[in-house]
């Protein structure tokens, strides 16, 4: 099956066949029932395929989600039931005009009756379900990951209370009635099953385009780094707040879309439809098939939606059957549809105990490049020093003063002083290394560069602009890039991209590009493309053969490769690599610094941290030494290596002694 | 009554109803301070509490309509049922540990706490399916005796509330303070990576924490039953809810922040069906969760979690 899939013409062939089957599913099953059962299901794909977008792309656990089908459901359901019916004035006229209103004419007076139109009600109610998800998500999308879910829990439970408070607007607890049916070309839909499973079917059609469109993007490959590893995500250029707001506007939108649907099919919207046990159930819809994957999610929400209205009642006549047959009461008396929740309990635990990729596992597979286009990445396969390698890196030059300055830096955490007014000068094209025994604040230095960790006092400019206080992902969209002490990768994502990544910063896609694909999104990703293959290519046959193999296989050696492949990706004027070497053996140490070398000879700037100190004389032009958070030292490595103090924080005031002695 | 014998009246069914959260509130601070883990089976355990309470009632006899008991009879049934329910409740929030949670312990993302959710759907629609979805009469074994404070009438369930949990939480602060497992406990929650080095057992601690938490919210289920007569499947949820949004107030895996958090969400309950209206009470008490994790996310008195960022 798998590999048979794996071929386009295939999948093309058996897309074709399941579209056919789904088209002509009506005509050859003639019962209304099932045929509603399959619009219900598409429903709820809808909604599943939303809550995939936050929960599966963007790792963002929502346990609200029903509160956006309400939203879009009731704002469909307020304007088209006869609910709110305000008295008619001539300020209606333009409405009516537009067929958005109509005038009533009830014993007291004439009122306005809303009539908005279910096709425009569609893209409407994703919009206004898009703003309260931006609304609400704004102040509670920086909590941490857990403290979202407990937020989004209760604003789930807020939605219906405010519904059945309401009842002015919407008839509170008893729920709307007489919502309108949708018609076309003055075809009403009425209560037929037919025309909303052709709806059903179009709208979960047009959801998987949007979804997969959105995961094959820039758009997309962030949300995963988020969900990935949320720090190294902002500190490669990814605007954290800004994507997971967007994952969950886009989330809300297309529940607000099946909201409309929803009650559109029902002509009926009560509280009660949408609550916790709604979200639930979208949720484990998402496991089961399998979280961030787009045909998973939708075949967990036909299952679960069939298992409801087919399964468990067939199940249920059989067994009264069989009681029946063997005269046993209990058996008569089983009602299997009362466990459907207990059913869905059960699946959350096994999927997460024995399953959690779900039935069918999200695969992340780039678009593979044509021949051609592999041949012409394989011209740049010349390594650090070739010329090609300046033209695919792409470095400005280094300009000239100094590019990065730290004056008085001061972190505290809590009581302990990890920089005490620590000065830093790194010139334009210039290497310096920072020193210091373990736990002496080199890190720290780093994160409050690239603005991981936040100032006391002092001030960092770049270029000549203060730096500090901005968040991660500005900084390096200004030109600083960096690798972690202890790596920091999307470990769930192939070489490719991680590298794609780390182009965030210098790519424009935005969703509705995304979704698009216009020539000029597809030409930019095709270059994105072939120059993370082109860096991946500097490397030698290090990473170009492993660029769809997942991170967490590769070695440790591989890993830090791809760490600052990732952060070459940058475009950076200006390189942190903390311990580059670490873990290391000596032939691949030369190598790194070799390369390092090489990219500093091509313009690059760089400041590293690093132990071993022959890579740090062979480097760098300054050595800085940190000791306790103090700058102890500075200076050209040889004059270093001889001061005082340093050996006497390295090896402590008896080896110094030892040392004289010999 | 006058105004401020209302006000009076809403204090004290505030305080009780505060005590039981706070109950509950321990539970999540216990887990969560260790494991950074939200866990939604809590609330369904104190829903199961308060059923196994019912029936340790009626095996000594106490059903709803028998008449009180008093003296020494009262002492020892409530005494064992508490020690009955909290046992079972221990016991259950520690088979939840062992078979649903202690697989995915080192699994990173969200899939701990979707099990927890799906746990706590099982334990709900189980005990729906079982028992049926009546609410069941609690027996009424306190004698009705009540003192009049003004016009406010303090009713001796209320006092029975605050005693079972001044104790209670009296004995955890004890335990968590001074013995040898409530320092391993402590040590785990600041680095589970250094206590484990230091030859503490974090799998024992775990279950510690899983095992107290449950107990206690045993026990408020068992205070739930005795205070409004009657028990559901359903009391989970909005107790469970609450009782999170003061573990959060009082800062989270802080174990005296969740006994203020517990008070306070009580009062503002209290106070505020008063003051607004009951059907608003949900919205407001999660107005507040949202303000807390937005403005003050480390809670009144400061939040304690192992630092796994």
């Amino acid at each position: 099956m798998k590999g048979l899939f794996a071929r386009p013409a295939a999948r093309r062939a058996g897309l074709a066949l399941l579209i056919l089957g789904l088209l002509a599913f009506p005509y050859a099953e003639g019962n209304d029932a099932d045929i509603d059962s399959m619009a219900n299901a598409a429903c709820y794909a809808a909604l599943a395929l939303g809550l995939n977008i936050v929960v599966g792309f963007a790792g963002l656990l929502d346990l609200g989600y029903a509160a956006f089908f309400a939203i879009g459901a009731y704002f469909y359901g307020v304007f088209t039931a006869f609910q709110v019916m305000p008295h008619w004035s001539s300020f209606w006229q333009p409405f009516a005009m537009l067929h958005l209103v109509e005038k009533l004419n009830q014993g007291s007076g004439d009122v306005v009756h809303f009539t908005l139109s279910f096709w425009l009600a569609l893209p409407l109610a994703a919009l206004v379900a898009a703003g309260c998800g931006v609304l609400f998500g704004a102040p509670t999308l920086r909590l941490r990951g857990d403290y979202l879910a407990i937020v989004t829990l209760g604003f789930g439970e807020i939605v219906p209370i405010v519904a059945r408070n309401t009842p002015s607007v919407t008839n509170g607890a008893a729920g709307l009635n007489g919502v309108q049916a949708p018609s076309l070309f003055g075809y009403n839909f009425n209560v037929q099953a037919i025309p909303y499973y052709y709806v059903g079917l179009a709208l979960v059609a047009l959801l998987m385009f949007v979804s997969i469109r959105l995961r094959d993007s820039r758009i997309g490959r962030a949300w995963m780094a988020i969900r990935e590893d949320e720090t190294a995500a902002s500190a490669m250029g990814v605007d954290r707040t800004r994507l997971k707001l967007l994952a969950f506007a886009i989330g809300a939108a297309f529940a607000g879309a099946s909201g409309v649907f929803y009650i559109a099919k029902l002509q009926t919207a009560t509280p009660d439809m949408f609550g916790f046990p709604v979200s639930v159930m979208i949720l484990v819809m998402v496991v089961l098939g399998g979280m961030g994957s787009v045909w998973g999610v939708v075949v967990g929400a036909v299952l679960l939606t069939l298992l409801q209205s087919w399964f468990l009642p067939d199940l249920t006549d059989w067994t009264h059957a069989l009681g029946e047959q063997i005269g046993s009461q209990w058996l008569q008396q089983i009602d299997f549809a009362r466990s459907t929740e207990l059913i869905f309990g059960v699946l959350l635990v096994l999927m997460m105990l024995f399953r959690r990729d779900g039935l069918i596992p999200a695969a992340r597979g780039s678009a593979a490049l044509s021949f051609e286009q592999q041949n012409v990445a394989g011209v740049q396969r010349g390594g650090f020093a070739s010329t090609e390698a300046a033209e695919v890196l792409g470095f400005a030059a280094p300009g000239v003063g100094n590019l990065l300055e730290v004056r008085g830096v001061t972190v505290r955490f809590g009581g302990l002083t990890a920089l005490n007014k620590v000065d830093l000068v790194v010139p334009a094209g210039g290497v310096v290394a920072v020193i210091g025994p373990n736990g002496s604040g080199k890190s720290t230095l780093f994160n409050v560069i690239t603005g991981l960790v936040a100032a006391e006092s002092g001030s960092i400019r770049f270029n000549g602009a203060e730096i500090l206080g901005l968040p991660p992902h500005t900084i390096l969209a200004r030109g600083l890039a960096r690798t972690f002490q202890n790596i920091r990768l999307f470990a769930n994502l192939p070489v490719l991209d991680n590298i794609l990544i780390g182009q965030h910063a210098r790519l424009r896609t935005g969703p509705i590009g995304a979704v698009l694909r216009g020539p000029g999104t597809r030409g930019e990703e095709r270059a994105a493309l072939l120059r993370a293959r082109g860096i991946a290519g500097l490397f030698g046959n290090r990473l170009t053969p492993r660029l769809q193999q997942t991170v967490s296989h590769l070695s440790y050696a591989n890993r830090r490769r791809v760490e600052i492949a990732r952060a070459l990706a940058s475009r950076p004027r200006l390189l942190l690599l903390d311990e580059p070497t670490a873990g290391m053996n000596p032939a691949e140490t030369l190598e790194l610094a070799e390369q390092i070398r090489s990219l500093h000879k091509l313009g690059l700037t760089v400041l590293l941290i690093e132990h071993k100190l022959d890579v740090v004389t062979q480097l760098a032009d300054t050595v800085v030494v940190l000791d306790h958070g103090d700058k102890l030292a500075e200076g050209r490595p040889d004059e270093v290596r001889r001061n005082e103090e340093v050996l006497r924080a390295y090896l402590g005031r008896a080896a110094r002694e030892a040392l004289d002695a010999a | 009554m006058t105004t401020a014998d209302v006000y009076l009246q809403q204090c004290i069914n505030g305080l009780s109803l505060g005590a039981m959260y706070a109950l509950l509130a321990l539970g999540f601070t216990l887990v969560y301070g260790i494991l950074e883990l939200i866990n939604f089976a809590h609330f369904n355990v104190f829903m199961v509490g308060s059923f196994v309470g019912l029936g340790t009632l009626s095996l000594f006899g106490v059903v709803p309509g028998a008449a009180s008991l008093s003296g020494f009879m009262l002492a020892a049934v409530l005494l064992g049922t508490l020690l009955v329910t909290m046992v079972t409740s221990g016991a259950l929030g520690v088979a939840i540990e062992r078979i649903a949670l202690r697989p995915l312990r080192d699994v990173r993302g969200p899939a701990a706490m979707i099990t927890t959710i799906g746990v706590s759907y099982v334990l709900f629609n189980l005990v729906l399916l079982v028992l049926g979805a009546d609410s069941k009469n609690f027996p009424t074994p306190l004698p009705s005796v009540s003192f009049a404070i003004g016009g406010a009438v303090l009713r001796l369930r209320e006092i029975l509330i605050w005693a079972v949990s001044l104790v209670l939480m009296g004995l955890l602060t004890w335990f968590v303070q001074f013995t040898r497992m409530g320092r391993a406990m402590r040590a785990t929650a600041q680095d589970p990576e250094a206590a484990r080095m230091m030859g503490v057992e974090v799998d024992r601690v775990i279950i510690m924490a899983f095992f107290l938490g449950s107990a206690l919210a045993g026990a408020g289920g068992l205070m739930f039953g005795l205070y409004y007569n009657f028990t559901s499947y359903i009391i989970g949820f909005t107790a469970g809810l609450r009782a999170f949004t003061a573990a959060v107030l009082g800062g989270i895996g802080n174990v005296p922040g969740a006994m203020l958090g517990g008070l306070i969400i009580g009062l503002v309950e209290a106070m505020g069906g008063q003051l607004i209206s009951a059907s608003w009470a949900d919205v407001i008490i999660f107005s507040i969760l949202v303000l807390v994790l937005v403005f003050r996310p480390s809670g009144l008195l400061g939040r304690v979690a192992p630092n796994k960022s």
